[in-house]
């Protein structure tokens, strides 16, 4: 039969399942505090002693909203990194295959739209982002757009130097290759933004 | 009556301060400060996780397992160099602000407004 120890921290363990690593170290320091404080009750050993060390430690709940919280703050920071270090190396990828790619090479149909989208999906990805960095730190909305710019200024830029198929020197494939690994990092962690952020506003609404 | 809320903001520093005599766990952590305090910050223990993490996030500690001859596996958080001098900072920073406070909040002397 568990106790109520034991309960309380597997309850710490799914409330927190929004970070598995610190769930994991948390509950193994949670569990390590909770039998010290019961061994130190004066009604130890007994089921009474494990509920009133339960009790003094607070609720779960209230406690992962906290880390919640903190774990907004590191992962709106991850982002915002991923995302300077795209804008920078989008750039670049962008200004070599600019000076690499050969008119000629554009067929018809790409010919007009590529180009602009490649520009002012850009300019404006860098503008939300820019507005955002001062605004709205931890916008979902500013960030996704942020990353639709650059997925679609990406995806024409590729499409328009149609780089595999004209043989492309390494220095160009390497940067394309280069944003398309940092999109695939930056969508990983605006998902993971999205994540924590639906969580810590769901522990806040429970806690209160 | 001092509440959880009126902590908050000085919650960080207060952890710092009872790390300053060495490295210790969390429990002996929550026992040092309701010591210090006299039973004043009797804060529900919890609350010092989500500080000694970000505490150490922010890399004013370092912790570590231990599994003393005793007992059982314990995860010992211990000042780094760091939060040393981030300590001395925040204590300046509260000597100045709590001063502030008292003279503001002090009576008024040498009577009233004009």
């Amino acid at each position: 039969m568990s106790g109520a120890i034991d309960d309380y921290v597997a309850g710490l363990r799914r409330e927190l399942d929004f970070d598995p690593a610190l769930a994991s170290r948390l509950a193994s320091e949670v569990e390590d505090h909770l039998r010290d404080a019961a061994e130190a009750d004066p009604a130890w050993p007994s089921p009474e002693a494990e509920r009133r060390a339960v009790e003094r430690f607070g609720l779960g709940r209230e406690i992962a909203a906290q880390f919640a919280i903190d774990a907004v703050d590191r992962q709106a920071r991850r982002t915002w990194i991923t995302l300077a270090i795209t804008v920078v190396v989008t750039f670049i990828a962008m200004r070599l295959r600019v000076i690499w790619l050969d008119d000629g090479a554009i067929s018809a149909p790409l010919a007009f739209a590529a180009p602009l989208i490649d520009r002012y999906a850009f300019i404006a990805a860098l503008a939300v982002g820019v507005i955002a960095w001062f605004a709205f730190r931890q916008s979902l909305a500013a960030l996704a757009i942020c990353l639709g710019g650059l997925v679609a200024s990406i995806g024409a830029g590729l499409a328009r130097a149609d780089l595999f198929a004209n043989g492309a020197p390494i220095h160009v494939l390497l940067s394309a290759s280069g944003e398309i690994a940092l999109i695939g990092l930056l969508s990983f962690h605006v998902i993971g933004l999205g994540r924590r952020l639906r969580r810590t506003a769901l522990l806040r609404r429970e806690a209160q | 009556m001092l509440t959880p809320e009126m902590l908050k903001g000085h919650l960080d520093a207060i952890v710092l301060a009872a790390l300053e005599a060495g490295p210790a766990h969390g429990y002996a952590i929550i026992e040092t400060i309701k010591q210090r305090s006299a039973g004043t910050f009797d804060l529900p223990e919890g609350t010092v996780y989500p500080a000694l993490h970000r505490l150490e996030q922010a890399g004013l500690l370092s912790s570590a397992w231990t599994t003393p001859p005793s007992g059982r596996k314990r995860r010992v958080y211990s000042l780094t160099r760091t939060g040393t001098a981030a300590l001395g900072e925040r204590r300046k920073a509260w000597g100045r602000f709590s001063q502030a406070v008292d003279t503001a909040l002090g009576p008024v002397l040498g009577g009233g407004r004009a």
